[in-house]
């Protein structure tokens, strides 16, 4: 079967690991506790539109994006919201849907 | 014969063998659970107390301590064992002569001697004694009053009176600490100075002497005492209002100076524990933070206080030009030391036999009998100090936290459960619990008297232990080598086996006599007592039970400096090496950044002050690769000075780091530690300052750890919940624990960790960072809250907190009072107004007894508190 595209706002990609390696790359660019950049904010903006529980990760609204420890010692995406809340949530989870 | 060949013939000869007998009755009253002798305790021999008597008034005039110990046993003899009141009226004169009149009032206390000694002396006799009392007290000008002294202490007060740098050095219990803070006083109150700073090396003893000053000031003194490095009080006292002591260690005296830019102006320094300029890694901060105070007033009027030291002139070696200096050095004993040695009986291991050690061998003076069989050497040295020391006044030494818990528990199994506890180990017990751990050891270890005693425990526990054991309610005491670290404790008895400095190293033989000096309070007691155990085991002793020794006083950066090539090779490989290939870092960074913000500075090492002290050829070969590395730098002399210890070098890694950084530039900002991402942000700037400052937190796995205990440290949480967190952290996650580890483990990381490494680091990385934003026209980034090491020196980041502290509270009494304050941003006044409210309540609320009466004491109006006496 061939890989199906794959599109997270305006970037496409010819299969979804392509998508995955581009938002683990965006990951990597941050050390924890960094903000994460206008432009990468954009993209995370779209990916987070596709993950399964996008509502609730969401909630009252997305703030900023941050870069943050995760369980066993790694890092992951954070959403920012307008009451001073936080919540994790997986780049995967956005591509596989 | 002359005087000095009698005194001699008198030692060797004349009285040896009645010397000998005295020795063995004084020492064997002063052990107990000695099996009794066979032939009653006197030895059958009656001393000859007139001819004694008179040949200790012939060795009193001598100079050398052997002789003047022999005075001062025949004294103490005379005035301790069964005599005579007219025998006793003699051994009081001859303690005159000592000068030892604290000896004397002691004796006037126990009863020993009945008032008016002077009355019964004979015409002769009294004007000699009334001259000398004249001659050995020394005027307190600002009171007027005449303070008796010994030799020492007088020479000392002397001396300060017209020289600008004083090294003063004396054993352990020769009155120092005492003398020097009357001085200090007598200085603040009668001489134009506004602020005077004492620098301890240690943050428990700059407590103690925090506490000792304001207890001789008592409340509503002119004079403020303070230990931290704000600039209000400061401030105040160079506006004219009331002048100011601070006590600090070097890390405190420079976070002061980078507050106020330099140009810190002390009129007088006090350096306790100077040989501590000898200090791997703090040393040369040590010898910075003095040369910081000396540059900014070249009028700095400055003392050093050592113990026995060899050299005290060796610090006055960088006297500015044209100042006055001098040396004042005492090797009179003030109370008898008795280094006493247990060895098994063979085939006995319940009886020990106890010996004294004398200039020629030993002497025998019994056989301890031990409760039960000792097997394991914890057990052996915990066994025999409860044994010997059973009377109380007994410091134990352990080798490191984990041992000195072990024997302390051991030893209280020996002791009798109180049907009433005290009330004030009680309330020890019950702080214990609640400031630490519901578990923690101590807590019932106290109940039957007994303590144990190391540096990374909270301030507050740590000073009333002391307190405890000085006042004679804690019993036993086991310390670590925090105690020679400099804590002021002495003791009756001390009682040691095969110790140890740091993690493995057998004590050298003057740290060995800064401990054993401990042993004999002098005024509290006549004789001292030092008990060695199994002196002829090379695996405990390695050299034996060392002779009495000297420290040798020689500086960090002397002597790192000699060491030539190799240190000129780690500064070239610095320059041009990732730094965790480079080995030795922790041996020569520290000299290695001080000669850089010389450097820096002066523009030449050969110029400093310290290139007249070594060879030419190494100044030359150090300065060429200085000359070449400074080429590189951007970093000014100004923020290398701030920093001592961190190299400029590494400032100047840190700061091309900044530059190159492609990311959002305020990414590389802490958070507020209330913020989400503030731990995240420490993780990554403690891998940052790995990676280009110093490698300072590592491993790299524990980064997280140290960063988690940052964040808590500085949101002010108790230490009783960090180690509430700690424990929670390893049960979700399923990892076992053995709960006294993890006490210990979570106090030494707040001391390690987030009160000594990241307040240093973490500054320069600000300040670099600072320099860097300013630069490139960021400066809004900036904000000019309290330094990030002074908060984690305090670990408060709120407001109250910190005001709390101000006002002179503990930290562990500063956040429990602060977890029932609702508001973050109190200033003092309103802090004090909140406690005056709710005064009548504390009782209620929970509050440990020991902190209620902190907050008492610093917090409300003097209403019944008056000054304590002198010690």
């Amino acid at each position: 079967m061939p890989a199906k595209p794959f599109t997270i706002g305006v970037h496409r990609f010819a299969k979804k690991g392509d998508a995955a390696a581009f938002l683990q790359a965006i990951l990597h660019r941050y050390d924890v506790g960094d903000r994460v950049s206008a432009a990468d904010e954009e993209v995370l903006r779209a990916a987070l539109a596709l993950h399964p529980e996008a509502d609730e990760k969401i909630g009252c609204g997305v703030t900023h994006f941050s870069v943050r420890t995760a369980d066993f010692g790694t890092k992951c995406f954070w959403i920012n919201r307008p009451d001073g809340t936080t919540e994790k949530f997986s780049y995967i989870a956005c591509i596989r849907g | 014969m002359t005087l000095s060949e009698l005194q001699s013939w008198l030692i060797d000869e004349g009285l040896r063998e009645e010397i000998d007998t005295l020795t063995r009755n004084t020492v064997r009253a002063e052990v107990d659970n000695l099996s009794p002798e066979p032939n009653g305790e006197n030895d059958g021999m009656a001393p000859d107390w007139p001819r004694l008597l008179f040949a200790g008034s012939i060795l009193a005039r001598s100079d050398q301590r052997v002789h003047q110990e022999a005075a001062l046993r025949i004294a103490t003899a005379a005035l301790t064992l069964p005599t005579s009141s007219t025998i006793r009226d003699a051994a009081a004169v001859l303690l005159g002569k000592l000068s030892n009149f604290r000896a004397i009032a002691l004796a006037t206390d126990r009863e020993l001697l009945t008032g008016d000694l002077e009355g019964r002396l004979g015409m002769t006799l009294r004007i000699e004694a009334q001259r000398r009392q004249m001659d050995q007290s020394v005027l307190v000008e600002s009171s007027g009053r005449w303070l008796p002294v010994n030799d020492f202490q007088q020479r000392f007060w002397d001396r300060a009176g017209d020289h600008s740098w004083l090294s003063a050095s004396a054993p352990t219990a020769s009155g120092k600490t005492f003398l020097v803070l009357q001085w200090l006083l007598d200085q603040m109150r009668s001489t134009d100075a506004r602020v005077a700073v004492y620098l301890a090396p240690t943050r428990a003893l700059v407590s103690e002497i925090e506490a000792n000053l304001q207890s001789l000031l008592g409340k509503g003194s002119s004079v403020e005492v303070s230990s931290l490095p704000l600039r209000d009080k400061y401030d105040a006292a160079h506006g004219g209002g009331a002048k100011l002591i601070l006590v600090f260690t070097q890390e405190r005296l420079h976070l002061l100076a980078n507050v106020l830019g330099d140009a810190v102006a002390i009129d007088l320094l006090i350096v306790d524990e100077a040989h501590k300029i000898g200090d791997n890694q703090r040393g040369v901060i040590l010898q910075d933070a003095i040369e910081r105070a000396s540059r900014a007033n070249p009028d700095l009027k400055l003392v050093f206080i050592s113990p026995a030291t060899q050299n005290p002139e060796e610090l006055l070696a960088d006297a500015p030009f044209g100042v006055e200096a001098a040396a004042i050095e005492s090797d009179a004993p003030t109370v008898l030391q008795n280094l006493i040695v247990a060895e098994q009986v063979p085939r006995k291991p319940k009886r020990w036999s106890l010996s004294v050690r004398r200039l020629n061998g030993a002497l025998p003076i019994g056989v301890l009998e031990l409760a039960s069989s000792p097997a394991g050497l914890r057990k052996r040295l915990a066994f025999i100090a409860a044994a010997a020391g059973e009377r109380g006044g007994t410091l134990v030494y352990a080798n490191g936290a984990a041992e000195s818990e072990e024997v302390a528990d051991l030893i209280s199994q020996l002791q009798p459960s109180l049907a009433e506890p005290d009330a004030e180990l009680a309330e020890l017990a019950d702080l214990a619990r609640k400031g630490v751990h519901p578990q923690f050891r101590l807590a019932p270890l106290v109940e039957r008297g007994v303590a144990f005693h190391y540096g990374n425990m909270p301030s507050l526990i740590r000073l009333e232990v002391e307190r405890l054991f000085r006042a004679g309610k804690i019993r036993f005491l086991v310390c670590t080598s925090t105690l020679v670290e400099g804590v002021n404790l002495s003791c009756r008895t001390i009682v040691v086996r095969g110790p140890r400095k740091g993690i493995g190293h057998p004590m050298e033989a003057h740290d060995f006599w800064n401990l054993a000096g401990r042993a004999g309070r002098w005024g509290d007691e006549f004789q001292g007592n030092i008990i060695c155990i199994d002196p002829e085991d090379p695996a405990a002793w390695p050299g034996g039970v060392p002779d009495r020794a000297r420290y040798p006083i020689k500086r960090e950066s002397d002597a790192v400096i000699e060491l030539g090539g190799e240190l000129s090779n780690y500064l070239d490989r610095r320059a041009d090496t990732d730094l965790a290939g480079i080995e030795d870092a922790e041996r020569f960074e520290q000299v290695g950044a001080y000669l850089f913000a010389t450097y820096l500075r002066i523009g030449s090492i050969a110029e400093a002050n310290f290139a007249k002290r070594h060879d030419p050829a190494i100044v030359a070969r150090l300065e060429e690769s200085l000359a070449t590395i400074a080429k590189g730098l951007d970093i000014g002399p100004d923020i290398a000075a701030r920093h001592p210890g961190v190299s400029a070098l590494g400032l100047q890694h840190l700061l091309d780091a900044f530059r190159d950084y492609p990311g959002d530039i305020e990414n590389l900002l802490p958070a507020a530690v209330d913020s989400q991402d503030s731990y995240d942000r420490f993780v990554t700037i403690m891998r940052r300052i790995n990676q280009h400052l110093f490698p300072a937190f590592l491993p790299d796995g524990l980064i997280p750890l140290h960063a988690l205990i940052v964040v808590q440290w500085l949101k002010g949480y108790s230490l009783a919940t960090m180690i509430r967190r700690n424990i929670d952290y390893h049960r979700t996650r399923g990892r076992s624990f053995n709960l006294p580890v993890l006490i210990r483990n979570t106090m030494e990381l707040v001391e390690q960790i987030a009160r000594f490494r990241a307040p240093k680091y973490f500054s320069a990385y600000m300040d670099v960072l600072h320099t860097h934003l300013r630069a490139i026209g960021r400066a809004d980034l900036i904000d000019d809250e309290l330094d990030i090491g002074t908060q984690l020196e305090f670990g408060v980041s709120s407001r109250t907190l910190l005001s709390l502290m101000e006002l002179g509270l503990s930290r562990m009494s500063a956040v429990a009072l602060y977890e029932r304050i609702a508001r973050d941003d109190l200033d003092q006044e309103a802090c004090i107004a909140w406690v005056a409210e709710r005064s009548a309540q504390f009782e209620g609320m929970g509050i440990p007894a020991i902190i209620v009466r902190e907050i008492r004491a610093k917090l409300l109006p003097a209403s019944d508190q008056t000054p304590a006496p002198a010690p």
